[in-house]
């Protein structure tokens, strides 16, 4: 509505500083994100150093480039994992419903039953401390609300005309939840895959940041976050620029969240 | 109203059993065990089965369960393995220690986002509508842990006005309690206002267009009786339902926040429990955040009604 | 400006302290986690054994100099073939409750630890698992006490002696109630067990009856060991940040502090900092089973590419100096032949890697980010000073308890590891070395060195194991298994207010400790 265009302007500009930031962090970075220089210790920013540099002398610019494409990457592989499985889950359970329905939905309350941490922890320990460990971990984790929706949708969709004129035109089961309900998911669920973005974000880093998540040399915003807690009297830049990053993404998350609610789904407006 | 609740409750304990059969499971993925941490690098395989013994970790997986599951419906939830401590009395002494926190905050956000929300929704599109609502955006952009950070940075470290971490309890000496609950309750306010206040305004402004706003403003009813009577009473529910969430799922991620703090609340002891091992803790968390989880949400499905006529009605 | 607000704060007020005017202040002293109980030796770590040993003492404890020495024993005497120990105990030792202490006393304790059932940490050393064992234990009069061994031993007065085995405390027997479960310590120590908050604090009164060993001062544990304050409080402050704003603030007059720490420390006006090295060992381990680490020039070629110089400086923030020696610096056995170490040289790193056909691959070292120990900056200085020198080296970071798991099974290629505290020799070495077959964790199997220990661990002759250690130091060098780096610094802040505190191998020592008002 009325905040639609520049909620859209800011929340897109943001993103896209923050996708390009991501993207050339990939390929490049002033300098080498892993290089310590024992000299250029905890320097602040200005000079050769933009931003600064670390307890190890290392170029926090470049971390935060490099963190950038991390975080990026984790974020969009687990909310294209928890997506894919949770519409699996939700339209197939909203779909046949009866005994097998409570029994997949009573795993799935048991699921958001579970903090994500320990969900989190013990997958990274068994599938390995890495970036996928995370990914299967997050994306486990947020399956459930995921389901929930879809199976929300799929249930009210069911009863809806369209879908019963499909049945009785003898359409299979199958054929009507490929052609009717499916693409009728697809607005909720672009709404909640964008919030889901930002929720991912948060956990990835919220997870660096008590230790549970990608595992240092290797920058992620979270993981800067965390160490820079030693530091906080000392250089209080290590602490401000990551979490400065964290805020603005998560902003234009949140402000593109909006536009695209409004366009999509009028009724879900605000909530 | 009784029988709601019970068919709840009942429907709860599938989820609770599958939550300790899996926590259980997981814990013991996890490589490294608390006997080998509590020997650390002066583990011979002696003592290692010796003490391995000792705390009844050489028996079969699923007799450790038996064992354990017995004694957690009786009410045992066992010993911690690094304090000795009896896990459901150290559990819950660490869970007042968050609930205090978290209802804090949580109660404060709700006086404070609540009405801004409604009068966001009921001047919409005005200059202090964009205000409120740039406002809550902004707040539940910025990630708590960061949000405690920054503030500790300045009342703390720059002002000097609050100590910077740490905890007293309210038995200890009051004030001083006070004085270092203020910075993490105020974090998590902080963020829980952008949330609640986003919430409040779209509830409102749902009921605002419903046809019985119109008519009672059409009968010539006061525009304060009319938001109070009417519109309140109805938008509040969702907004009762999310405060409902919030409290569950604060429990589970408070973990940053009594990191940031080092406050000694049920967050930090799940998370330290889990580097330690110590698996009766973490069973013990686990369990009482899924039973508070499931509690909460009974407590705001019952109290549902009272903010929401249509539910009792029907 | 800013260090200067952070001293300002009233973090003081971050500690529970319950002062009445009337009483002089209690000496404070930091712990950062709850000791595991009151029952010296069975249910223990380091904190517990830190604060059990001033209640508490055994026939025989350590000097500084990493020596066994008499304590509560006034001498010993062991027979021409090693098997018999006959110790004479001290006369007019008394207990916490008075009784006086003899030698069925001294019997009681020994036949309790024995006992399977009171699940003494040590009992594996004593019992014949691990080779030594006690085969009789009597007391033929009140002050004399006698054991037989199994076989000669070097190491069996340096067991009995050690903290983790809490001295092989000797305890009245009214410590245990009648049931047979333990109820708390009366030892002979200079300090009485007082009041135990779980998780808040421990109290320790001093014992007025106490009859110190001999010597003019303190001496490890042995040596004058007079109680001179009032009263002694341990409070457990877990964080670290709290534990540094309350010594600053004053609200403890005791703490053990950070080495990142030490500098900022070291400016307050109202506070002593020392930093005494002990003998834990900081280092890098290698599986010498790893397809590619199993070649020794390429573990020579990474030995030479460190400067251990620049490296131990980072990770001890100054505060350490490099060690190659599994010898700890202060060992009456730390001689010319243990300092010689490896050197820092580039071009003969380089050499070695030609030799060893080295072509790239990956070496990944383990590290954790456990708070206090270097594991994670030293593994990031070397994998910066591996990758100068050619060397493709990766960091893997894993949580504490996943390294250890590692370690236990020996699944690594190399990580920064650091041992717990062994003062003698042969025990320093048997900590890494051993087959491999048997006990995965061992990363030493050179079959001659572990000839070396065990005979190191017989003999009892100070010279002949001198000679054994310094041969034991050469091979070591030129295997290269493991890269000893330096030797943990203990870095403690205490309040001018107080006299005489030194803190030895990490544990608070309260004897022969004054407070000024």
């Amino acid at each position: 509505m009325s905040y639609s265009a520049p909620n859209a302007l800011i929340g897109g500009t943001t993103i896209g500083v923050v996708a390009v930031a991501a993207l050339i962090g990939a390929v490049w970075t002033p300098y080498d994100p892993l290089a310590i220089d024992f000299m250029a210790r905890l320097a602040p920013p200005g000079g050769a150093h933009w931003l600064g540099t670390d307890e190890f002398g290392r170029d926090v610019l470049s971390r935060l480039m490099a963190g950038a494409s991390t975080s990026a990457w984790i974020s969009l592989l687990t909310v294209i994992l928890a997506v894919g499985a949770g519409t699996a889950l939700g339209v197939f359970t909203g779909f046949v419903r009866g005994w097998v329905d409570r029994v997949l939905m009573t795993f799935n309350d048991a699921l958001l039953a579970f903090p994500g941490i320990l969900l989190a922890l013990g997958l990274l320990a068994v599938f390995g401390a890495n970036k996928y460990g995370i990914i299967f971990a997050l994306g486990i984790a947020y399956t459930p609300s995921v389901a929930r929706v879809v199976r929300g949708t799929v249930l009210s969709l069911r009863e809806r005309e369209f879908v019963e004129a499909s049945r009785v035109m003898g359409n299979s089961e199958i054929y009507t939840m490929w052609r009717h309900i499916l693409p009728n998911c697809i607005a909720p669920l672009t709404v909640l895959a964008t919030s889901l973005f930002g929720w991912v974000l948060l956990a990835e880093s919220a997870l660096s940041f008590l230790g549970l998540g990608v595992p240092p040399p290797a920058p992620t915003w979270g993981n800067m976050l965390a160490a820079s807690r030693a530091f906080i009297a000392q250089a209080a830049w290590l602490g401000i620029f990551p979490g400065l990053c964290i805020s603005l993404t998560l902003l234009g998350i949140n402000l593109l969240g909006d536009a695209v609610r409004d366009r999509l789904d009028p009724r879900m407006r605000g909530v | 109203m009784l029988r709601f609740a019970v068919t709840r409750i009942l429907m709860a304990v599938p989820t609770l059993l599958i939550v300790a059969i899996a926590v259980f499971a997981l814990i013991r993925l996890v490589p490294g065990d608390p006997a080998s941490l509590m020997l650390g690098d002066l583990a011979d395989a002696t003592s290692l089965a010796s003490l391995r013994h000792n705390l009844g970790l050489d028996r079969p997986l699923p007799v450790q369960f038996a064992i354990w599951f017995q004694n957690a419906l009786s009410g045992d939830l066992g010993r911690s393995i690094t304090s000795d401590q009896a896990v459901l009395p150290l559990v819950i002494e660490r869970f007042w220690v968050s609930a205090k926190v978290v209802m804090a905050a949580v109660i404060f956000a709700s006086l404070v986002a609540v009405p801004a929300g409604m009068i966001a929704a009921w001047r919409q599109n005005s200059a202090l509508d964009v205000a409120l609502v740039a406002v809550s955006t902004l707040l539940l952009s910025v990630p708590t842990f960061w949000l405690g950070l920054l503030l500790l940075l300045f009342f703390g470290l720059k002002l000097g006005w609050l100590p910077v971490v740490g905890y007293v309890s309210f038995s200890d000496d009051p004030w001083r309690a006070l004085l270092y609950l203020i910075m993490p309750v105020m974090t998590l306010f902080l963020h829980e206002i952008g949330v609640l206040m986003r919430m409040a305004r779209a509830s409102a402004l749902e009921v605002l267009r419903l046809d019985y706003i119109t008519h009672a403003r059409a009968k010539g009813l006061s525009e304060s009786v009319v938001l109070w009577r009417h519109a309140f009473k109805n938008a509040f529910a969702p907004t009762w339902t999310l405060i409902g969430l919030m409290l569950g799922n604060l429990l589970g991620g408070i973990a940053v926040v009594e990191t940031v703090f080092t406050i000694p609340g049920l967050g930090r002891l799940l998370v330290d429990s889990i580097f330690a091992r110590d698996y009766p803790v973490i069973q013990g968390c686990m369990l009482f955040i899924a039973v508070i989880y499931v509690l909460v949400n009974l407590v705001v499905d019952l109290l549902y009604p009272m903010f929401d006529p249509r539910v009792t009605a029907e | 400006m800013t260090r200067r607000l952070l001293f300002a704060l009233p973090c003081a007020l971050a500690v529970l302290i319950a002062v009445s005017p009337a009483i002089a202040k209690p000496l404070t002293v930091a712990l950062n986690a709850d000791i595991r109980s009151s029952n010296p030796g069975v249910n223990r770590d380091d904190n517990t054994d830190g604060v059990i040993l001033n209640v508490v003492e055994g026939l025989v404890a350590y000097g500084e100099d990493a020596r066994v020495k008499p304590l509560l024993a006034k001498s010993y005497e062991v027979s021409d073939d090693g098997l018999t120990y006959t110790f004479s105990l001290r006369e007019g030792v008394k207990f916490h409750n008075g009784a006086e202490m003899t030698a069925a006393d001294v019997l009681w304790s020994w036949n309790r630890y024995m006992d399977p059932k009171t699940e003494w940490r040590c009992l594996p050393e004593f019992d014949g698992r691990n080779r030594l064992k006690v085969v009789s234990a009597e007391a033929p009069d009140a002050h004399t006490f006698v054991m037989k061994l199994n076989e000669p031993s070097a190491l069996f007065l340096a067991t009995m002696a050690r903290t983790d085995c809490a001295m092989t405390a000797i305890l009245h027997k009214d410590s245990v109630k009648a049931d047979g479960s333990w109820d708390k310590p009366i030892g002979t120590g200079p300090f009485i067990f007082g009041e135990w908050k779980r998780g808040e604090y421990v109290t320790l009164n001093p014992f007025h009856d106490y009859q110190s060993p001999p010597g003019e001062k303190p001496d490890g544990y042995v040596g004058s060991k007079r109680p001179l304050i009032d009263e002694a409080k341990f409070l457990i402050v877990p964080d670290a940040a709290t534990v540094k704003a309350a010594v600053v603030g004053g609200s403890l007059d005791v703490a053990q502090v950070a080495d990142s720490d030490v500098a900022e420390l070291r400016q307050s006006p109202a506070l002593d900092i020392s930093t005494p090295q002990v003998a834990t060992k900081h280092t890098f381990l290698f599986q010498t089973r790893d397809p590619l680490l199993s070649n020794v020039k390429l573990r020579q070629a990474i030995a030479a590419a460190l400067d251990m110089k620049q490296i131990v400086a980072a990770a001890s923030n100054g505060l350490g100096t490099v060690n190659n020696s599994a010898v700890p610096p202060t060992s009456a056995y730390f001689d010319e032949v243990q300092r010689q170490g490896y050197s820092h040289d580039l071009q003969r790193a380089k050499a070695l890697l030609a030799e060893a056909g080295y072509k790239g691959e990956e070496i990944t070292i383990l590290a954790n980010q456990r708070v206090a120990m270097p594991s994670y900056p030293a593994a990031v200085m070397a994998q910066a000073m591996m990758q100068a020198a050619g060397i493709n080296a990766r960091i893997e970071v894993l949580e504490w308890a996943t390294q250890l798991d590692r370690y236990q099974t020996g699944r690594y290629q190399m990580q920064s590891f650091s041992y717990s505290s062994r003062l003698d020799p042969a025990l320093s070495y048997e900590q890494f070395s051993g087959p491999k077959d048997e006990q995965p964790r061992k990363v030493w199997e050179n079959p001659k060195a572990l000839d070396l220990i065990d005979q190191a661990y017989v003999i009892s002759n100070e010279e002949k194991r001198g000679k054994i250690f310094d041969a034991l130091h050469r091979m070591m060098i030129e295997d290269t298994p493991l890269i000893i780096l330096y030797n943990g610094v203990d870095s403690v802040a205490y309040s001018k207010r107080v006299q005489g505190y030194s803190t030895w191998e990490g544990k608070p020592r309260l004897w022969e400790v004054s407070v000024a008002d």
